[in-house]
């Protein structure tokens, strides 16, 4: 329920799976209004070979953070490598400020390598998400890159050491 | 007899105001392009929905497009 003049968030979780090339989705969004559906759209283009994308690629091309041990992972390096004949800019234009931070370089010269910095917030080292952050160059196409960042958080509680078993055992 | 007339008309026009009263959804960022994206991963994005009627907004269902 929205009241008049309120805004909500409406988040759209796309899996890429085996597609290919270009596509789009138009999820639709039914309300009381009365008024024909409003749709959403959003547009990819699915890459089989990430470690061959023009003008750039990205190593990794999915960021993975997840964390099995008590070892706090909240920090990930990429590597963005310019395979271009033309000095690029890079602009993040989409990201999830509330769950990460994400540091670009601002251009990376024409066959060079740049590095890129994920760093995720405090309040979110507990929870497992599928979430991603999109930039944009300034080559003719104004191409972008979408990075998926991945975390699954299954930390295993440490066992009671043998002296204390047996402690309590005798209790 | 004057005043019972205008009273009579705002309550009139009040309640067929309220009778016309609307939600209505507003997108103002309404399509998003990912560009590249690798196979087999999940990504995301969020949308703002606005209620911009002037009744209360109801989001029923978000069907897979």
């Amino acid at each position: 329920m929205l009241a008049v003049g309120d805004s909500t968030k409406l988040e759209i979780i796309f899996s890429t799976k085996k597609y290919k090339n270009r596509v789009s989705k138009r999820p639709r969004i039914q309300t009381n209004s009365g008024l024909p559906n409003k749709t959403v759209q959003i547009i990819s283009h699915v890459v089989a070979r990430p470690d061959s994308t023009y003008p750039v690629i990205i190593k990794p091309y999915k960021l993975n953070l997840s964390q099995f041990t008590e070892k706090v992972r909240d920090e990930i390096n990429f590597n963005i490598t310019n395979v271009s004949e033309k000095d690029l800019e890079i602009r993040l234009i989409a990201g999830l400020p509330e769950y990460f931070e994400v540091s670009l370089p601002k251009s990376i010269g024409a066959g060079k390598t740049a590095e890129g910095t994920l760093k995720l917030k405090k309040n979110h080292l507990k929870n497992s998400f599928d979430k991603s952050f999109t930039f944009e160059l300034n080559d003719e196409k104004t191409s972008r890159f979408t990075v998926p960042v991945k975390r699954t958080v299954r930390t295993v509680a440490k066992p009671k050491s043998k002296t204390a078993a047996i402690k309590s055992k005798g209790k | 007899m004057k005043r019972i007339l205008i009273a009579s008309l705002i309550i009139v026009s009040l309640s067929l105001s309220s009778a016309f009263a609307a939600p209505r959804l507003t997108i103002d960022e309404d399509a998003f392009n990912f560009g590249y994206v690798p196979q087999n991963s999940k990504i995301s994005h969020v949308f703002w929905l606005k209620s911009t009627g002037d009744d209360t907004l109801k989001i029923l269902k978000v069907v897979p497009g």
